[in-house]
């Protein structure tokens, strides 16, 4: 393969892209909003990259009527390290783009698709793990069921919604802005 | 073609003049949706899901509590122990409220007054006296609780308390009964010389949550019956009615009712504030007295009708009405006046080393509605009009207090005792309602046999005033406070108070500590269990010997709006509720031996019937 230079265009894009992905840290990423008739003004998990917020406590209380494990920031390694990762993820992203070499480009945007499938992969394997691992001591006894990570749930007398959120668009985005330099100086 | 343009223009012209005048609509416009449109049914509705524009604070009299209604809806909202045990909050049985009971079952809570900032409602505390024990209270209107009682020495029932100057620098507690200082005995035969009316002016440190006696004054033997406190020129200055200045020690019906004329003492709190800072007080049974005759200033007398009631100051300070019970007149007195008089040093004599003023250098106009009889308390709307309850004539008179004359009148039923105006006695009352607060509500509701309830009545003094709602309420609601309801800021949750030893946020945490013969539980309760130990075989049971001292603390681990919790032991006499996120502690002798269950009082979820536990008294060896 010949040595081809990145454009200077191309470089800035792909700074943009590491700029998203370090500023998608101060974002949520992912979360779920439980309404039922007793609240109706609703419950949410908010996920962050590195600590839960909403109403954690009030839907632990809730879950244990269904034998649910309760969540918190403990529960979850990867809030401890995930910064860490996605911050080694934007200053590759940078050098990558001061390189403005195609082949470490090529080799970043592999990374990243994995990253990116690995991640939401892990975040089945909890939805699995806390909807289907329920106690058998649980004073309400329901089937095991598996929340969708994307879209509208009925479990009891909640409706819940789970949804991506602005920090995992961003991520999204810095994906797009990765592939923009290839396609733009396609031969 | 200059014609074919006029026959247009003119055929156009006859067409809307025809088309007016057979369909034009010349009846006078009705306005769709007035105040005065609305039915009464409607101006008091509110639909589910909305809320009342006001909270009236009514007194309980000697329930001891305090009543919160809605306005304009008249629905009872809560009932707030103060002074009396409430099994339904469990209060006098927690720790907290049990030391503020200090051993009194029942109270008196006459006069609630709301805290204030610059003359206005600040929605922040309501105080309320005892008439009964002598004491006085505070409730945060954050939690609609009480943080502290505080009895008071030398005196004997504060009836016209309290009242609270215009930033709540002190509430003032004059004394219906005279008693000898520090409750002595005293042959009632030294009634004059060993008796005293004392008033005591307490002060509320909001940091603490505390209420202290800055210092009392020692008015002469006379019974004080209501009061109110100056406002914006007349600020530093309050009044009190006060009557039986005969000095009669029986059949006080009679005999305090002999002399024509009562008084209204007018005092300047500044300079008694003053007077203690020097030092002129004698120091009684701990507190700091002021003697009238040994250190004078500050007190003065104005003649007034007898056995007066009501003494009110106008929105703008400048004035204060007084009612006499018995005389059938309404006297309005000028602050200015009366401090133009003490400045002259008119006065006309003394009583008990206090100066009298003459009535007629304080006085601006006596007011008497024909047939108004009983006139007790007034209050006022936003135009400063005043409205006088008459308790013998059953009705509420509108008057001009700048004229005299009389505007409206309205009939209640009956016996007005007193009433309660939106804001009605800040320095800018809403003017939009008025409460009547009547003694008897005679066939009025659904009979409960020979004690009826008493009653309500809400008028709308918007317009002409009329009575749009009336309430069947318990004994006995006779004062209250009207706040705009967006000036309460409730909490829904208490905030996690991690200093707190007592406290215990994770379950893990839990224990049963023993120290002795005392045992210290440090559990939580969350829906639906009471944790008392989570390391325990049966975490929820507690395990004593007979004869230990037993400590609960309790947290109430659910931070969830509305999710409140109880803790009951049965046969033990216990019984405490604990708030979203509140820590409560009871202690008590675990003198039976026994098997007893513990259970949760307060309904909390589909498991609630499940939240049990026992407590265990091995029997002694």
């Amino acid at each position: 393969m010949k040595k081809a230079k990145l454009s200077i265009s191309s470089a800035l894009i792909i700074s943009c892209a590491a700029v998203l992905i370090g500023a998608s840290l101060f974002f949520p990423w992912w979360g779920m909003r439980f309404v039922a008739p007793q609240y109706p003004e609703g419950l949410d998990i908010i996920v962050y990259p590195n600590k839960l917020k909403g109403n954690i406590d009030i839907i632990n209380g809730l879950n244990h009527y269904i034998g649910m494990k309760p969540f918190s920031e403990e529960s979850f390694p990867e809030l401890s390290y995930l910064p860490y990762v996605i911050g080694a993820l934007a200053v590759l992203t940078l050098v990558v783009a001061w390189l403005r070499d195609k082949r470490w480009l090529f080799g970043l945007i592999i990374v990243f698709a994995f990253g990116g499938l690995l991640g939401l992969y892990d975040l089945h394997r909890w939805l699995v793990d806390f909807g289907t691992n329920l106690s058998d001591d649980a004073p309400i006894k329901i089937e095991p069921f598996v929340p969708p990570m994307f879209g509208e749930n009925r479990i009891a007398n909640f409706v819940t919604n789970s949804y991506f959120s602005t920090g995992a668009y961003m991520i999204g985005a810095a994906f797009l802005l990765l592939i923009l330099p290839l396609w733009k100086e396609r031969k | 073609m200059k014609k074919k343009w006029i026959s247009a223009i003119s055929g156009l012209a006859v067409g809307v003049l025809a088309s007016t005048v057979f369909f034009g609509d010349f009846s006078p416009k009705q306005p769709t949706s007035t105040a005065s449109a609305k039915t009464n049914a409607e101006k008091v509705y509110v639909p589910f899901g909305e809320k009342d524009e006001y909270y009236l604070f009514a007194s309980g009299g000697h329930s001891g509590q305090l009543f919160v209604y809605g306005v304009p809806s008249l629905r009872r909202i809560r009932t707030v122990p103060v002074f009396s045990l409430d099994s339904a909050t469990g209060y006098g049985w927690d720790e907290h409220s049990k030391k503020m009971l200090g051993g009194y079952t029942w109270g008196d809570l006459h006069h609630p007054a709301l805290s204030e900032t610059n003359g206005d409602y600040d929605g922040k505390y309501l105080f309320a006296t005892d008439v009964a024990n002598s004491r006085a209270a505070v409730m945060d209107l954050k939690t609609f609780t009480v943080k502290d009682i505080i009895s008071v020495p030398n005196t004997s029932g504060p009836h016209c308390a309290a009242f609270v100057t215009e930033n709540t620098e002190y509430l003032f507690l004059p004394t219906r009964f005279a008693v000898p200082l520090g409750d002595k005995y005293e042959s009632l035969d030294d009634y004059s010389t060993k008796y005293r009316g004392v008033m005591s002016a307490v002060t509320f440190d909001e940091n603490e949550q505390k209420l202290n006696i800055a210092y009392q004054v020692a008015l002469p033997p006379w019974s004080y019956d209501l009061s109110d406190a100056g406002k914006k020129v007349s600020k530093d200055w309050a009044v009190i009615t006060t009557y039986n200045t005969e000095e009669a020690t029986t059949n006080l019906e009679i005999n305090a009712s002999k002399e024509d004329r009562d008084f209204i003492v007018l005092f300047n709190w500044r300079e008694l504030e003053k007077m203690v800072k020097e030092g002129k007080y004698d120091t009684v049974e701990g507190q700091k007295v002021i003697f009238p005759e040994k250190h004078e200033g500050g007190i003065y007398l104005i003649p007034v009708a007898k056995s007066p009631h009501g003494v009110d100051v106008t929105p703008d300070g400048k004035r204060f009405i007084a009612s006499g019970k018995l005389a059938p007149l309404l006297t309005v007195f000028s602050f200015e006046k009366a401090f133009k008089a003490i400045e002259n040093k008119e006065f006309a004599g003394e009583r008990n080393g206090i100066p009298i003023l003459k009535y007629e250098s304080v006085m601006e106009r006596e007011v008497n509605p024909e047939n108004a009889l009983g006139p007790l308390h007034t209050q006022f709307d936003d135009k400063g009009m005043a409205y006088t309850t008459m308790f013998i004539s059953s009705e509420v008179v509108k008057w001009d207090p700048n004229t005299g004359e009389v505007l409206d009148r309205v009939p209640v039923q009956y016996s007005p005792g007193h009433s309660v105006a939106a804001e009605g006695d800040t320095v800018s009352p809403d003017g939009k309602y008025l409460v009547s607060l009547n003694k008897l509500a005679k066939d009025s509701y659904l009979s409960v046999g020979p004690s009826h309830p008493e009653s309500m009545q809400l008028i709308d003094i918007s317009g002409k005033m009329e009575v749009i709602q009336s309430a069947p309420v318990d004994p006995e609601p006779h004062y209250g406070q009207m706040i705009k309801a967006d000036k309460i800021k409730t909490i829904e949750v208490y905030p996690k108070d991690e200093k707190n030893p007592y406290a215990v946020f994770n379950q893990k945490d839990t224990r049963i500590v023993r120290k002795g013969n005392e045992v210290h539980v440090y559990g939580i309760a969350m829906r639906s269990k009471f944790i008392f130990d989570a390391k325990a075989k049966r975490p929820d049971v507690i395990e004593v010997n007979e004869g230990d001292k037993v400590f609960i603390h309790l947290t109430n681990i659910d931070r969830d709006e509305d999710i409140t919790h109880g803790f009951a032991i049965n046969k033990y006499n216990i019984n405490i509720e604990v708030q979203p996120g509140q820590t409560n502690t009871v202690e008590f002798v675990a003198d039976k031996a026994g098997t007893y269950p513990i259970y949760c009082t307060n309904f909390c979820s589909a498991l609630h019937q499940e939240m049990t536990g026992y407590l265990l008294v091995k029997p002694k060896q």
